[in-house]
C-alpha cells in the first residue's frame, strides 16, 4: 500500500552545477506560473491617488500660465477649441518588501491530497508576490540572498540569484532590513511554539512589518491515517509507531489548531498579519489575502 | 459419512484437520506490518502519546475466516465424492464388456461411457481384468484382457464412431476370446437397435453360463435419411424410423456448404409406417446449393445425407481478350455470357488482365468450362496448358472477335478458320444479315427453336474440310457454320463464330443463347462423377462426419476413398461418411446409401438369462473442485479484508483504475498500430499516383533514353503552358519491373540495338494495355523506311518482334474523322522530327449511321499507337526550353505541329471519346429549345 505522504524533491539548487541546472529549468516554470497568478490580482495598493511625479497618466487639467510649455498635451488641446490642457501624472513612490521562503526538509513534504509540495507552492507564492510588487514599482529583495532590487524584472532576477545561492534552511537571524520595510515569511512553522515566537520577535525588533504565510499540507490538518502506522519526521529523522492511528486523530487536530492559534496571536501581538495557506487550494487565494494585508498597510 | 451420500477418495488427509488449533494460535500471534508514513509534524504527535509497541491482534472474524479457509482446503484435498455408485457386477472376476459404439450410440454416449467406466471401477475394486470389445471393430478395444486402469483410460478416450455396428464380426471375435478365457461377467451395452445379425451376437453371448447383463437405452425412435434424388422440380428423399410410434411429424432441413439452412420441410409418419417420403420444392438454383439434408433435432450420422457435385452447378471461368472497362459493362464481351451463365453455373473471373496468368489461375481453380471471348494469340505455354486441360476433360468455349479473326494462331480451334471476318449486309456487300437455320439432329442444340429475330452481321468463316459437317453444331441459313465443336480426348473445344457481345450478331441478346450455353456447359464434366475408367481413383478425405453427424476434419485413421470401376462406394472401416476429394470437386459418402431399414431391438425376445439394466444416468459427483472454488473466494475475501483493515481500500481504487486504464490503452495502441504495408510501394510509385506524369520506356540505349527524357520534358512544358493539364516530371520506366498502371500513356521508342523484352515482360505490357493503358511506339525511322510498306527497316522488324507476343487488334492509320484529330487541336497529320509518317491506331467501328457526322463514334481509347516520326526528337528541349534537334525538313511550324500532336495524344488517352460525344452538343442544345 502506497504511503499517503512523501518527500518531494527539493525545488532549489545546491552547490553542484547539475542541481543548479535542474533548478534553472524549474524556476522559469515557477515564474511563469507566478506571473499567471499575479495577473489575476488587481495591483493597486501603491497607487498614491494624487498627482505627482510618476509615469502613469492621472488627469488632464487646463493649462495655467507660467507652467512650462513642455507639459502641454497638444493632442488633447487640439480637440478642444480655446482651451489648452496639461497632462498630470500619478504620483508614485517606492517601498521595500523582503521575501523569505523556508526550505527546510519538512517543507518538501507533499501528500497525495496536495498537488505540490509546500516548498514548491511557497516559491510560487513568493515569486508571484515579487512579480506583483515589481509591477507596481516596489523594491523587492530575498532575505539572505539578494539586496532589494528596483526593477520591472525583479522576479526574474530574484530567481537567478536563487539558482546560484544555496538553499536557505535556517531561519534568518538579524538580517539587514532597513526601516519601514515589509517582510513576508513563508514557512510551515513546525518548530516549537516558543522558538517561533523568539524568532518573530527578533525580526520585529529590527523594525520590519511582517506578514506570515503558514504553509500547510492538508494531510497535516485532517490526519487521514488509520491502522498501524510508523511516522517518520523528515527533519529530525524521529520515528514514532502507533497501533491504531485513528485514535490519535481528535487529539492531534486539537493540538494543531492550538498551535496555529498561538502563532496567530504571536503575530497579532506584533501587529503582523497571518495567512494560512493549504497546498491543495489555489495559490491565488493566498495571494489575494496577502495582497489584502499589504494594501491595508499601503 | 454423517448420513450424507459423501465418500472420500483419500480419507487420511482429513487428519490434517488436527493442525487447525496450531494454525489458530499462529494467526492470533502475527500482527500486521505497520504502514510507514512520512509525516513532518511527527514531533507534535510524539508529544501527544508514547509510542505503542504491543502488537495488534487480528480481529476474531479474520482468524475465523482463515481457519475456515484452511479447513476447506484440507477437505477438498481429501477428495469428497457425492452420490457414490451402486454395485453393477454380480461377481468378482474377469469381465467382458461388449459395447455398441456405432452411430446409434451417439446421442446418449455420455451415459454409456459412464456405465462402462463404472464397470471398470468395480473391476478395479475387485482387482480383476477387463476385456473390451466394440461392435464397430474399434482397434483400440482389442479384445485382450486389460488391467482396469488401462481399460478406464481407453473407455474415457473413446467416442462413438460413424459406422454401422457389425454384430456378425463381433460374434466371431467373441467366440475367439472364449476359446482362450472364460469371463465371469458378460456385459452387453446395446444401442437399442436390431442390426443385421444381432441375434447371432446375442446367441454367442448367451452360450456361457456366467452372469450375463444387457444394458438397454431408454426407448427412443431413431431416424435415418436415405435415397435422396434431385428430381426436375423437387428434391426427394426417404426417412426410416426404428419403431412404429404412431403418427409423427419430423422436421427435415436442407443446408448449404456453409451450414446455413436454405430449405426446410416436414416428413410425416402415420400409424405403423416405418418409412416415409419427403420432398423439398425449391428453385433449381437453391436446390443446387444443398450439400446436406438432415433430420432436425437429431444428432447422429445416419440422420444426415450428404449431396455431392453430381447435383451441383458447374464452375465456369471467363477470360476476355478485351481490356477491362468497368465503366461500360454493356460493351464488355463477357457481359452477355456471364448474364446467360449466372442462373445455372458458378462463374469465376480472374482478377488478372494477363491472359496467361488468368488461364493458369482458373485452371487451378478446377473450372469445368473455360470461356475465352475474343482471345487471339496465346503464348505457347498457355496453349499447351489449355490443350492438356481440355484433354483431361475440360470444356473450352471460344467466341470470335476482331482479335481472333486477326490472329495468326490457329491452335485450339475446332476448325480451321479464314483470316479476317465475313461481313454480311455492309455497304460493300449484296448480302443481307442471315438468320439461324434449324438445328440438326446430331447437334446438342437439337430441339431448340431457332429464334426468328436473330440476325448475324459478321462471322468467322471455317475453311472447308471433310469433317466440317460433323463438327458443326449450328449453321446459318446459307449453311455456313455458326457453332463448331471438336472432341479432344475427354474434353471439348467449342467455337462460336460470332462475337460474344451484340456487335456481330444479336444472338447474345436472345433466350436461345442462354439455352445453347446451358446445353454446351452440360456436356462438360461435372465434378468427378462415377468412375467409368479402368484405373482406380483415390480421393483424399475432405471433411468427414463424426457419429454426432457434425463435420470434423479427417483424423489420421481416415483413409482415402478408392473408387474402382463398377464398385459402389460404401462406408467402411477407415472410410467414415463425409466428403472425399478436393474442395473444388468432391464425392459424398453416406452411411445409408441404399434401402436400409431400422428396427428396434425387441427386449422381450432377449433370452431370459440376460439381466436387463438401464444405463447410469447421473454420475457420482466429485466435490473437490467446488470446495477449491469456495476456498479461492475466501482467499479473495481475506485479501480484501486485509486491505480494508490497513485503510488502503479507497486509496488503491483510483490508482488501480488508472493502472488498468493505462494497460488497456497500451494494448489498444499496440493492436491499432499500423502494420507493415505488404505491397512494396516505392516513393516513385506514390509520386506517380499523386500526379499525372508522362512516362517513357528505357530501352537501355543511353542516347535514345536521353532524347526520350528531353522530349517528354519538352512536351510536359508545352502541356503546362497551353492546357489545363500540368504533368509532373517525366519518368523513365523499366517495363520488366516497374509498376505501369499509374501512367495513361507510355512512350516507347524502338531501337534496333535495344534488347528484346522477355515474354514475361510482354505479358506485363499486355496486361497494362488490357487494363486501359496506351502505348505509343515510335520506330523513329520515317526517313529510312516507311512503316507498313514492304521494305521493313531494322526498327520496324524489332517492333514486329516485340509485338509478336502481344494480342494486337487490327490497326489502321488515323482516319480523317478520328477523335485524335480533334481531341484538343484540329490536326490532320501527326508529325514529329520527320513529317509524313502515319500514326497507326486500333481500327474503330464505323456504323452506317455515323455517315455525315464529323467524328466517328468509338468507345474506349486505342491501347496501341505506332508512329515512325520520332516524336520525342521534335519535342526534345534543353533546360532553357531551346529545341535540341532540327526538324526535317527544318520548319518551325512542323515542330509546333509535333507539340500539338503530343497534346492531342495526351488529351485522347486522358479523355477518350469525350470530344466525339461533344459533337452531338449542338443537336442536344437544339432539342432543349435553345
Amino acid at each position: 500500500m502506497a504511503a499517503i505522504g512523501q518527500i518531494a524533491p527539493r525545488e532549489t539548487g545546491r552547490e553542484t552545477m547539475e542541481r543548479a541546472r535542474a533548478r534553472a529549468s524549474l524556476i522559469p516554470d515557477l515564474l511563469v506560473e507566478a506571473k499567471r497568478v499575479a495577473n489575476t490580482v488587481f495591483s493597486g495598493w501603491h497607487g498614491r491617488r494624487k498627482r505627482g511625479i510618476g509615469e502613469n497618466f492621472w488627469q488632464f487639467r487646463p493649462y495655467s500660465p507660467g507652467e512650462t510649455m513642455s507639459r502641454i498635451d497638444w493632442r488633447r488641446s487640439a480637440r478642444d477649441e480655446g482651451n489648452i490642457y496639461v497632462q498630470d501624472k500619478e504620483w508614485q513612490a517606492t517601498h521595500t518588501v523582503w521575501l523569505w521562503v523556508d526550505e527546510s526538509p519538512s517543507m518538501l513534504f507533499k501528500s497525495e491530497l496536495a498537488t505540490v509540495s509546500k516548498q514548491s507552492r511557497a516559491l510560487v507564492l513568493a515569486f508571484a508576490m515579487a512579480e506583483l510588487l515589481a509591477r507596481s514599482g516596489e523594491r523587492v529583495g530575498w532575505l539572505g540572498v539578494t539586496p532589494a532590487i528596483l526593477s520591472r524584472n525583479a522576479a526574474d532576477r530574484l530567481a537567478e540569484a536563487l539558482i546560484l545561492a544555496p538553499p536557505v534552511t535556517e531561519f534568518p537571524v538579524k538580517p539587514d532590513l532597513g526601516t519601514h520595510t515589509d517582510l513576508i515569511i513563508f514557512s510551515d512553522f513546525l518548530d516549537p511554539i516558543e522558538t517561533n515566537r523568539q524568532r518573530l520577535t527578533s525580526l520585529f525588533k529590527l523594525g520590519a512589518r511582517g506578514h506570515i504565510v503558514e504553509m500547510i499540507d492538508p494531510v497535516e490538518e485532517v490526519f487521514p491515517y488509520s491502522g498501524r502506522v510508523e511516522f517518520n519526521d523528515p527533519e529530525t529523522g524521529e520515528k514514532f509507531t502507533v497501533g491504531n492511528a485513528e485514535s490519535l486523530r481528535s487529539e492531534y487536530e486539537n493540538e494543531i489548531a492550538a498551535r496555529s492559534e498561538a502563532l496567530r496571536q504571536t503575530a497579532a501581538s506584533l501587529n503582523w498579519s497571518t495567512t494560512k495557506h493549504h497546498t491543495d487550494r489555489l495559490a491565488s487565494e493566498a495571494l489575494a489575502k496577502l495582497h489584502m494585508h499589504l494594501s491595508e498597510r499601503g | 459419512m454423517f448420513g450424507l451420500p459423501i465418500a472420500f477418495a483419500t480419507p487420511w488427509i482429513l487428519t490434517a484437520l488436527l493442525s487447525l488449533p496450531v494454525i489458530w494460535w499462529l494467526l492470533r500471534l502475527t500482527p500486521p506490518k505497520p504502514q510507514a508514513e512520512v509525516f513532518p509534524p511527527t514531533r507534535i504527535l510524539a508529544r501527544l502519546r508514547d509510542a505503542e509497541e504491543t502488537p495488534a491482534q487480528s480481529p476474531w472474524w479474520l482468524t475465523l475466516l482463515r481457519l475456515t479457509l484452511a479447513g476447506i482446503i484440507i477437505l477438498a484435498m481429501a477428495g469428497p465424492i457425492l452420490n457414490p455408485q451402486d454395485q453393477i457386477l454380480q461377481a468378482d472376476g474377469q469381465t467382458l464388456v461388449v459395447m455398441d459404439d456405432g452411430w446409434a450410440s451417439a446421442e446418449d454416449w455420455e451415459n454409456k461411457r459412464n456405465t462402462a467406466l463404472a464397470i471398470a471401477d468395480e473391476a478395479a475394486a475387485s482387482g480383476s481384468t477387463v476385456i473390451l470389445e466394440s461392435t464397430t471393430a474399434n482397434r483400440v478395444w482389442s479384445g485382450q484382457p486389460l488391467s482396469p486402469d488401462e481399460a478406464k483410460d481407453i473407455i474415457a478416450a473413446s467416442e462413438p464412431r460413424p459406422y454401422e455396428p457389425d454384430h456378425a464380426a463381433t460374434a466371431a471375435r467373441i467366440s475367439l476370446i472364449k476359446q482362450s478365457t472364460t469371463p465371469e461377467n458378460i456385459v452387453f451395452l446395446s444401442d437399442g437397435l436390431n442390426h443385421t445379425s444381432t441375434e447371432e451376437l446375442i446367441a454367442e453371448l448367451e452360450a456361457t453360463d456366467r452372469n450375463r447383463q444387457v444394458f438397454l437405452p431408454e426407448p427412443k425412435t431413431q431416424f435415418a435419411v436415405r435415397t435422396i434424388r434431385n428430381e426436375p422440380t423437387e428434391l426427394t428423399g426417404e426417412i426410416a424410423r426404428s419403431r412404429a410410434a404412431g403418427n409423427e411429424n419430423i422436421p427435415v432441413l436442407a443446408l448449404d456448404e456453409e451450414g446455413l439452412v436454405i430449405a426446410r420441410t416436414t416428413a410425416s409418419f402415420s400409424g405403423s409406417e416405418q418409412i416415409t417420403r419427403f420432398s423439398i420444392e425449391e428453385p433449381l438454383e437453391l436446390r443446387n446449393q444443398v450439400t446436406r439434408i438432415e433430420v432436425g433435432n437429431v444428432s447422429h450420422a445416419a440422420a444426415v445425407q450428404l449431396l455431392d457435385e453430381g447435383n451441383q452447378r458447374r464452375l465456369v471461368g471467363l477470360i476476355s481478350g478485351e481490356k477491362f472497362d468497368q465503366s461500360q459493362p454493356l460493351l464488355s464481351p463477357l457481359y452477355y455470357i456471364s448474364r446467360a451463365l449466372e442462373p445455372f453455373t458458378d462463374i469465376r473471373r480472374s482478377g488478372d488482365a494477363n491472359v496467361a496468368a488468368s488461364v493458369r489461375e482458373l485452371i487451378n481453380q478446377r473450372v469445368s468450362a473455360l470461356v475465352l471471348a475474343d482471345v487471339g494469340t496465346l503464348d505457347e505455354e498457355t496453349s499447351d496448358r489449355l490443350a492438356t486441360w481440355v484433354e483431361e476433360g475440360g470444356m473450352l468455349i471460344r467466341f470470335a472477335g476482331p482479335r481472333l479473326g486477326g490472329s495468326v494462331d490457329r491452335s485450339l480451334l475446332p476448325v480451321d478458320i479464314r483470316p479476317g471476318d465475313r461481313r454480311l449486309g455492309g455497304a460493300l456487300s449484296w448480302e443481307t444479315p442471315k438468320a439461324l437455320a434449324p438445328f440438326e439432329r446430331n447437334s446438342p442444340f437439337f430441339g431448340l427453336e431457332p429464334p426468328k429475330d436473330v440476325l448475324v452481321n459478321k462471322q468467322l468463316l471455317a475453311l472447308q474440310e471433310v469433317a466440317l459437317e460433323e463438327k458443326t453444331w449450328a449453321v446459318l441459313e446459307d449453311g455456313t457454320p455458326l457453332v463448331t465443336a471438336e472432341q479432344l480426348s475427354a474434353g471439348w473445344i467449342v467455337l462460336f463464330h460470332v462475337s460474344s457481345d451484340a456487335e456481330w450478331s444479336n444472338l447474345p441478346l436472345s433466350g436461345t443463347f442462354v439455352e445453347m450455353l446451358r446445353r454446351t456447359i452440360n456436356l462438360s464434366r461435372s465434378g468427378l462423377g462415377q468412375n467409368t475408367q479402368e484405373t482406380e481413383v483415390s480421393l483424399p478425405p475432405l471433411r468427414v462426419l463424426n457419429a454426432d453427424g457434425t463435420f470434423v476434419p479427417p483424423d489420421a485413421d481416415v483413409r482415402p476413398l478408392i473408387l474402382s470401376k463398377g464398385v459402389t462406394k460404401s462406408v467402411s472401416q477407415g472410410n467414415p461418411p463425409g466428403f472425399y476429394g478436393l474442395s473444388d470437386g468432391y464425392e459424398a459418402l453416406n452411411l445409408f446409401e441404399g434401402d436400409s431399414e431400422l428396427a428396434k431391438l425387441n427386449a422381450s425376445l432377449l433370452p431370459l438369462s440376460f439381466q436387463r439394466e438401464a444405463y447410469l444416468s447421473n454420475k457420482s459427483f466429485p466435490l473437490s473442485v467446488w470446495l477449491f472454488v469456495i476456498a479461492a473466494v475466501l482467499l479473495i475475501a481475506d485479501c480484501i479484508a486485509m486491505l480494508w483493515m490497513a485503510g488502503g481500500l479507497k486509496r488503491i481504487s483510483t490508482k488501480a483504475l488508472q493502472a488498468s486504464a493505462s494497460l488497456l490503452l497500451v494494448a489498444t495502441v499496440i493492436s491499432v498500430s499500423p502494420q507493415e504495408s505488404l505491397a512494396q510501394e516505392t516513393d516513385v510509385d506514390i509520386a506517380s499516383v499523386l500526379k499525372t506524369r508522362l512516362a517513357y520506356v528505357e530501352t537501355g540505349v543511353e542516347t535514345v533514353d536521353r532524347i526520350s527524357k528531353a522530349g517528354l520534358f519538352g512536351l510536359t512544358q508545352f502541356l503546362t503552358t497551353r492546357t489545363a493539364l500540368e504533368p509532373g516530371e517525366p519518368i523513365g520506366l523499366d517495363v520488366a519491373t516497374d509498376e505501369l498502371s499509374f501512367y495513361s500513356l507510355i512512350y516507347w521508342p524502338i531501337d534496333p540495338n535495344a534488347p528484346i523484352p522477355t515474354p514475361e515482360t510482354m505479358a506485363r505490357v499486355d496486361a497494362y494495355m488490357k487494363e486501359g493503358g496506351s502505348i505509343l511506339f515510335d520506330t523513329r525511322d520515317q526517313i529510312s523506311g516507311a512503316l507498313g510498306g514492304t521494305s521493313a527497316s531494322p526498327a520496324a522488324r524489332t517492333l514486329q518482334q516485340i509485338l509478336s507476343g502481344l494480342d494486337i487488334p487490327p490497326l489502321e492509320p488515323v482516319p480523317e474523322d478520328h477523335v485524335l484529330t480533334k481531341s484538343f487541336y484540329l490536326l490532320n497529320e501527326f508529325p514529329g522530327r520527320f513529317a509524313g509518317g502515319d500514326l497507326w491506331v486500333e481500327v474503330s467501328q464505323r456504323d452506317a449511321e455515323d455517315e455525315g457526322r464529323p467524328v466517328r463514334v468509338g468507345d474506349g481509347v486505342s491501347s496501341i499507337m505506332i508512329t515512325s516520326n520520332d516524336m520525342a526528337g521534335a519535342w526534345a528541349v534543353d533546360s532553357n526550353l531551346r529545341p535540341l534537334f532540327p526538324t526535317i525538313p527544318p520548319d518551325p511550324t512542323q515542330r509546333n505541329y509535333a507539340f500539338r500532336s503530343g497534346v492531342n495524344l495526351m488529351m485522347y488517352v486522358l479523355t477518350g471519346n469525350y470530344k466525339s460525344d461533344q459533337v452531338h452538343l449542338p443537336e442536344l442544345l437544339e432539342r432543349l429549345g435553345q
